[in-house]
This record gives structure tokens, sequence and C-alpha cells, in this order.
């Protein structure tokens, strides 16, 4: 298994905490995405045609797409069934859902990241307040979640859904959004830093 | 640099969840910068928000039992805020003189409370056992507590300050402390705490009630 890997990208970083939650071996692939631009390489496109990174390659197969990586990864090789709840059916609508909100924090808390730390040239304004938007529905879900006794976006337990959620949203100061507005994010930063073989990436600071 | 001093009286900060022990937040207050934390004493403190070697923001420091580590250079300070140890200089002992500019800090009523260093009265009292509901991010400040209440459907039952008061709200039958935080450029805050009897259906109707605040006091360019 070998993890096409960029040690900046937020995206990158969700495939590592799943690989290290669930102890899993593989090899990593440094892709030289800043300055490099080497997932627009011919070569990298041959891998990922969108020309965007994590890939995955297992077992001869190439999985491209964080979410969906997640995903394989969980319902594969996760004894307890837990990260990805496929025991119940309930839930998957619920976790997914989630998963593609983490998408959407992609475009906008990522797109001010992108902005404020490697100068790339984009609406900076206008990622923000999309970031913001997001950051009050994921602040009142997880607010009524605690009040409901469930530490987690889908319950009881983290599920690949807080793993696709929490790097963008624990990155979100480098791109100018304040976090100090979300106490309930804040929280569940703090729970996601306590799990067991949680590791730092550069650049989160625990706090704000 | 800013004068760091706020209004008179107590103002409500934040819910007391929202600094747990050995661990610091970030709270402002009108436009002062102010760094909140707990030692493993569980005792809450307020202090300006900048470190007093660089100006590190102190919110992003590390707690270790009573004192407060600065992320920087790591130059540590004790529950007063006086430098306790510059690692750069292991073998010296810290001149009095540097230290945190300490607020005034106390828990009550399920929220934090800040006042400035020199502030004379004590902190609200709250009759009764409240626990922390909610704080959502609002736009704009309300202008009055009577504006907010209105705006959370609320009669007013008892004001604590000009930022808090007890009210009743009719679709959940019972009472709730409500306070802002006008942040200024930053927005403001809405609090909310319930009687600790409140059921769990209370606590969920409470919190979203305030959460439908964001539509009240909405920025004019917001969506
Ligand atoms: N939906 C994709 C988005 C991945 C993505 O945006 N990756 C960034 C790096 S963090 C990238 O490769 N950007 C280059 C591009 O989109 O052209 C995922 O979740 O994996
Ligand atoms: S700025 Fe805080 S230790 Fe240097």
């Amino acid at each position: 298994m070998k993890l096409f890997d960029y040690v900046l990208s937020g995206n990158c970083y969700k495939i590592r905490l799943l690989l290290d939650f669930l102890e899993l071996s593989h090899e990593k692939q440094a892709v030289d995405f800043f300055p490099g631009r080497e997932h627009k390489s011919d070569a990298f496109l041959q891998i990922n045609p969108l020309g965007q990174i994590p890939v995955l390659e297992d077992d001869g197969a190439y999985i491209r797409d964080a979410q969906a990586i997640l995903v394989h990864l969980a319902s594969r090789y996760d004894p307890t069934g837990t990260w990805w709840p496929v025991n119940d059916p309930s839930q998957l609508g619920r976790v997914a859902q989630w998963l593609a909100f983490a998408d959407s924090i992609t475009s906008t808390a990522s797109a001010a990241r992108l902005h404020d730390v490697l100068g790339y040239d984009l609406d900076v304004a206008q990622a923000r307040a999309g970031a913001h938007k997001l950051f009050r529905v994921l602040d009142d879900h997880l607010a009524n979640q605690e009040l409901q006794g469930f530490n987690w976006i889908a319950g009881s337990r983290p599920t690949v859904a807080d793993i696709a959620c929490f790097p963008y949203v624990a990155l979100a100061g480098d791109g100018g959004i304040e976090l100090f507005y979300y106490p309930a994010i804040q929280r569940w930063i703090r729970r996601f830093v306590n799990l067991p073989r949680f590791k730092l990436m550069p650049g989160i600071n625990i706090f704000d | 640099m800013k004068p760091s001093e706020l209004e008179a009286g107590w103002f409500p900060a934040g819910l007391q969840n929202y600094v747990l022990p050995k661990t610091a937040g970030r709270v402002v207050i009108a436009d002062n910068d102010i760094a909140l934390w707990r030692g493993e004493d569980g005792q809450i403190r307020a202090w300006e928000n900048r470190c007093p070697h660089r100006g590190m923001r102190l919110s992003y420091g590390i707690v270790r039992g009573n004192t407060l580590t600065c992320l920087y250079h790591g130059w540590s300070y004790d529950g007063a805020g006086a430098c306790a140890g510059i690692p750069a200089h292991p073998e010296l002992t810290p001149p009095k003189t540097i230290r945190a500019k300490a607020y005034r800090a106390a828990d009550s009523g399920g929220f934090i409370w800040v006042a400035n260093p020199g502030e004379t009265t004590a902190a609200p009292s709250i009759d009764g056992d409240w626990v922390p509901n909610r704080s959502v991010h609002i736009d704009l400040a309300p202008t009055s507590l009577n504006e907010l209440a209105e705006g959370i459907g609320a009669e007013l039952v008892s004001k604590i300050t000009d930022h808090a008061a007890i009210v009743r709200v009719p679709e959940v039958k019972g009472k709730v402390l409500l306070a802002f935080l006008d942040m200024k450029e930053h927005g403001a805050m809405i609090h909310t705490s319930v009687p600790a009897s409140a059921s769990e259906n209370v606590a969920i109707a409470v919190s979203k009630l305030s959460t439908r605040l964001r539509q009240v006091f909405k920025a004019s360019s917001a969506a």
C-alpha cells in the first residue's frame, strides 16, 4: 500500500491519520506539490487525471479523493467496523453527508489558507465567508451532539467523518478564519487531538 | 498600542466549559484580546493576550500544572502572572517586573466573567444551579438586553449586568441565563446557561433558539 503524499496537505493528512489510527503498514511517496507542481506532471496525471493528491495505491489499484480513500481503508482494514460503520446502515448516510461537507471545507477554508500561506491568487474574502458559513453549521451540530451526550460528528464514536473534517478546520487559523467564534468546534478539536495514536501535522497549533 | 482597559463592570466572557482545566483559550471583549486559562487547580484566569517577551498570543500557550508557558520561546508564568522561567536562561531568576497583565476572572452561573484588575464590585452571584448550554457567534451585537431578549422571544426576569439577565422563555416554559458579549470588529457572542434541573429536550431547544439569533443580528451584507 502506497500513499502519494505531501506533508503540508490537509487532504493527505486525513489519510495519514487513519493509517496511524488503524496501524496499517504502508509506504509514502512524497509528491513535490509546492513549488514543483509534480501533481500536474504527465507521470502523475496517469495516476490521477484530476491532478490532485492524495492518491492511494492498494493491490495495484489507484484510489483518489481523500474521503473515498478513508472509506476504502476503513471498510477494508478496520476490524472494529467503527470508523466506517458498515454494520449500522442507519448511520452510513449520516457519515457520508459529513464526508461531502468535508470536501466543501476544502474548497473554502483550505482555499483561504492557500491564499495566505502559499500566495495563491483567489478571492480570499469569499473563501473565508464560505468557511464561516460551514463552521456555523458544524458548530451548531457539534453543540447539539454534546447536549445529547455525543462527542463526535456521527455519535458516540469517531468516524471517518471526523477525520475528513478535522484538518482544514484545525488549520483554518492559517487562512485568517477565527476559531474562537466556535466553542463547540474547539472542544471537538481537543477531543480529536487526544485520540490514541493521533499525530500533529506541522502548522496545527492547538489553539486558535 | 491600544489601551487594554475594559469598561467598568463584569463581562460574560464565555461558558465555563469553554476553558477546561489545563487548557487556554482566546476571547475578545470589545477590542481587548484576552487569554483565558485554567491550571489543574481549575481556577479561571484572564490575561492580556500578549506575552511580555515578544507579544505572542498567550492563548496559544501550554498549561502545565498551574503555569502557562508561551508557545513561542517558552517563557512561563505562574498563576498570578509573574514570569517563572526563561528556558534560554535557566539559571536566571526572572525579574519581578516581567508579568502578564491580569484581569479579574470568576466562574458563576455556568459562565466565565472578566473585569478590569481594578474593578471594585464582586463578580455576579447568581441564585440557583446553572449549567453551560450554548455559545453562538453572531455578526452584530445587540444594542441592549431588551433587544436580545426580544430576539429570542423571552421576557426579562432579572437583570444581572448590562449584558446578562435571567429571562423566561415561553417556548420552553423555563428560565434561561442569557448574555451577550460585544467583540466589535469580531461581531458578538451569545451565551446561555440553563437550570441544572432542565431536561435534555429543554437544553437542546434553548440551544436551537440561540442559533436562530444569527438571523436576527445579521450583518446587512450577509446572505
Ligand atoms: N476532493 C479531493 C480534493 C483534493 C485536493 O484538493 N487536493 C489538493 C492538495 S491538498 C490538490 O491536489 N490540489 C491541486 C488541484 O486541485 O489542482 C480530496 O478530497 O482528496
Ligand atoms: S513571545 Fe512568549 S516567550 Fe517569546
